[in-house]
């Protein structure tokens, strides 16, 4: 009964309720929008980071992996050393670099990284083998269609340049081996992979002995942390961040998008809570003479205020389900806009949809339904019986 | 005669030794200086590696960073030295990045942008306006997402107003009657219902302009803390209010003519006592 007496009612005023649960809807979009937002960079790129089973990281002295363009020195030293700390299993050095390549006349640039093959992290192969040679390379999707290189083509490759010869320098012939993708490059990045030895010897002096990053994984089970901190002992020249530390600064960077988030996502909650309450008042006051004829024949107080609270929650839910649809639309629309974002890894999603998050903002979106009708219905039910009857048949 | 020699001597010992130069001067930023306690006239010792051997400067300067947008989200700190110190302490040689070139109008900038990149190899000359829409691209990603939150936020308004709106009117349907009822034209009602939502949206609007200004407020103070930097986050120009104003009154018009008209095409004795509600309350109880 309760159940149909607010579906009449709710039926009554088609356009007004149609209207209130269109802008419960889009207040409920972008709500979930929000929430994805808030927490859908950092999930993406802790995803990420640890896709790989590096859960450390090593840059040069004050710096994130490839902020700036420092590296650091001795690397074969730095491998030593971190051999030496327990439960480090496996050290994966990356140089990065600059090629250019000639194909068919044409000079590319492309971003090189110069890894250990055997246990590189930054890429996987699509098509073809790892470069195992010294003279092999691999290169991605958007290299290969610019250059228009195939596998098996020798390419020659320069590492530098010098402008008083006016010739490339670091020249080699390296022979394409593979297709691959790149973990943690940018979307359309021309890229190429090689043995780090190679690059080393092609960027000549500026490069020997040097790395831009290396790439640890620890045992299984063991204090990511602690292996840390011995790692920070063991080379204070060089700076040691795991896979929080990495995101706590990340977040702190890109911090401006939670607090959008979060400003926007409350303000979105409060736009819909006061669209309902507006409606569920102005309800009450169109049927104060219904309501008191239903506290005169004997209906408790509190069955009203459930009818009326009914009202606004069912408002809330439907407007929430229609939200949630258009917010997952609106957030794959939002996230190509924020994935043209410069050197940012493909891989990172801004808007992540987590079941979680959905839940979330469906309970937020029933709450404040809920709230939404109490005062209203509460003050409805309340009225005195005998005056409000007079006043309603009086007009 | 000696002594004479060994006094000789021992000058010429004196006049040997190098005059040591004195430290030279540096520039660092604000941030650098609060975060270090650095002051003028401070000496550092600066190096390209940590704990590498550098060299003993002077702070000359501290100096407040531009607003630069692309500058924002990066917490690092600046010196400023002079070219061949840094050459020299980071072993570049004679090397530099970029050099900025001046040119005498645009003419002379196109001829010399040709010149040069005919003329060199290994680097390529870029008009500023090029590198500042390259550098300024996170920017442009950045303002694309807020013009698209901006046009949620519009149809979420569009929305709200237009509820709202159909609710005032709806609250009078009994005036609204009564009018009828005497006479009153349909098109005078209609009119008079407009006017009355041009006011609520125009005065919505000036409550609106004033709180955005002081969330704009709040913003900037709060992101320039956060950033250290003096770049305005949030502004509000004569043209975003222009915007909002116009947005807000075309959108009060045409809910309040939506609105109105629906009103107007009801029977006047059906207004006042709400029949057809009723009825549509009535039929879905019994369905």
């Amino acid at each position: 009964m309760l159940l149909q007496l607010a579906w009449a009612t709710l039926t009554r005023h088609r356009s007004r309720t149609l209207l209130a649960i269109l802008g419960v809807a889009v207040s409920a979009a972008m709500l979930l929008d929000m929430v994805m937002l808030s927490t859908g960079m950092r999930v993406s790129l802790r995803n990420l980071l640890l896709s790989r089973g590096f859960q450390l990281r090593l840059a040069p002295k004050g710096t994130l992996p490839f902020d700036t363009d420092a590296t650091i020195p001795d690397a074969s030293t730095v491998i030593r050393v971190l051999r030496t700390i327990p439960d480090v299993t496996t050290i994966s050095p990356v140089l990065g670099g600059q090629l250019h390549i000639t194909v068919g006349g044409r000079t590319i640039t492309a971003t090189a990284l110069g890894v250990d093959p055997s246990v590189q992290g930054d890429f996987e192969i699509a098509q073809g083998r790892i470069p195992a040679a010294p003279n092999e390379l691999v290169a991605s999707d958007d290299f290969l269609r610019a250059s228009g290189a195939k596998l098996g083509d020798t390419l020659s490759a320069a590492a530098g340049y010098d402008p008083q010869l006016r010739s490339f320098t670091g020249r080699r012939a390296l022979v394409l081996v593979g297709r691959a993708h790149f973990f943690y490059m940018p979307a359309e990045q021309r890229a190429v992979a090689l043995p780090i030895t190679t690059l080393q010897q092609m960027r000549g002096t500026d490069a020997r002995d040097r790395a831009s990053l290396f790439m640890i994984r620890a045992r299984d089970g063991a204090d990511v942390e602690a292996v840390l901190h011995r790692i920070q002992t063991a080379l204070p020249t060089v700076t040691a961040v795991s896979t929080e530390t990495a995101l706590r600064q990340v977040d702190e960077r890109l911090s401006y998008f939670r607090q959008l988030a979060f400003i926007l996502g409350a303000v979105s909650l409060a736009v819909g809570f006061l669209l309902v309450t507006t409606l569920v008042t102005v309800s009450v006051n169109e049927r104060l003479g219904e309501i008191v004829v239903m506290r005169a024949i004997g209906v408790a107080r509190s069955r009203v205020v459930l009818q009326i609270v009914i009202e606004g929650v069912a408002i809330m839910f439907v407007g929430a389900l229609a939200g949630l649809l258009l917010g997952l639309a609106t957030a794959r629309y939002l996230n190509s806009i924020l994935a043209a974002f410069p050197g940012l890894p493909a891989a990172i999603d801004f808007f992540l949809f987590e079941p979680r998050d959905a839940w979330g903002a469906l309970g937020l979106l029933t709450v404040a339904g809920i709230l939404a009708g109490i005062y209203p219905s509460w003050r409805g039910a309340s009225l005195p019986i005998a005056i409000t009857l007079r006043e309603e048949a009086v007009g | 005669m000696l002594a004479a020699l060994l006094l000789a001597a021992f000058t010429q010992t004196i006049d040997s030794i190098p005059v040591r130069p004195p430290p030279r001067t540096v520039a660092i930023d604000e941030r650098l200086a609060a975060d270090a306690r650095i002051k003028i006239g401070d000496r550092l010792v600066v190096t390209a590696t940590p704990g590498g051997i550098g060299d003993t400067v002077v702070v000359g300067a501290i100096v407040r960073r531009r607003a630069d947008p692309s500058e924002v989200a990066r917490a690092d700190y600046r010196v400023i030295m002079h070219l061949d110190e840094l050459q020299s302490i980071v072993g570049y040689g004679d090397r530099v990045d970029r050099f900025a070139v001046a040119t005498r109008g645009a003419a002379a900038t196109d001829s010399a942008i040709r010149h040069i990149n005919d003329a060199a190899f290994g680097f390529q000359a870029y008009r500023s306006r090029e590198i500042a829409v390259e550098t300024s691209r996170t920017f442009l990603v950045v303002s694309r997402f807020h013009r698209a939150i901006g046009v949620i936020t519009i149809v979420a308004s569009a929305i709200f107003l237009l509820c709202i709106m159909l609710l005032k009117v709806d609250e009078r349907r009994r005036d609204v009657a009564a009018l009828r009822l005497l006479g009153i034209s349909a098109r005078s009602i209609v009119r008079s219902v407009m006017v009355e939502a041009a006011l609520v949206a125009v005065f919505g609007s000036g409550v609106g302009v004033a709180l955005g200004w002081v969330a704009a407020q709040l913003v900037n103070w709060h992101y320039r803390g956060v950033y250290r930097t003096p770049l305005a986050f949030a502004l509000i120009t004569p043209s975003i209010v222009v915007l909002a104003v116009t947005l807000s009154l075309v959108l009060g018009l045409a809910a309040g003519l939506l609105a109105a008209q629906r009103l107007v095409r009801m029977p006047a004795l059906e207004l006042l006592t709400g029949r057809r509600e009723e009825r549509r309350g009535e039929n879905a109880l019994s369905s």
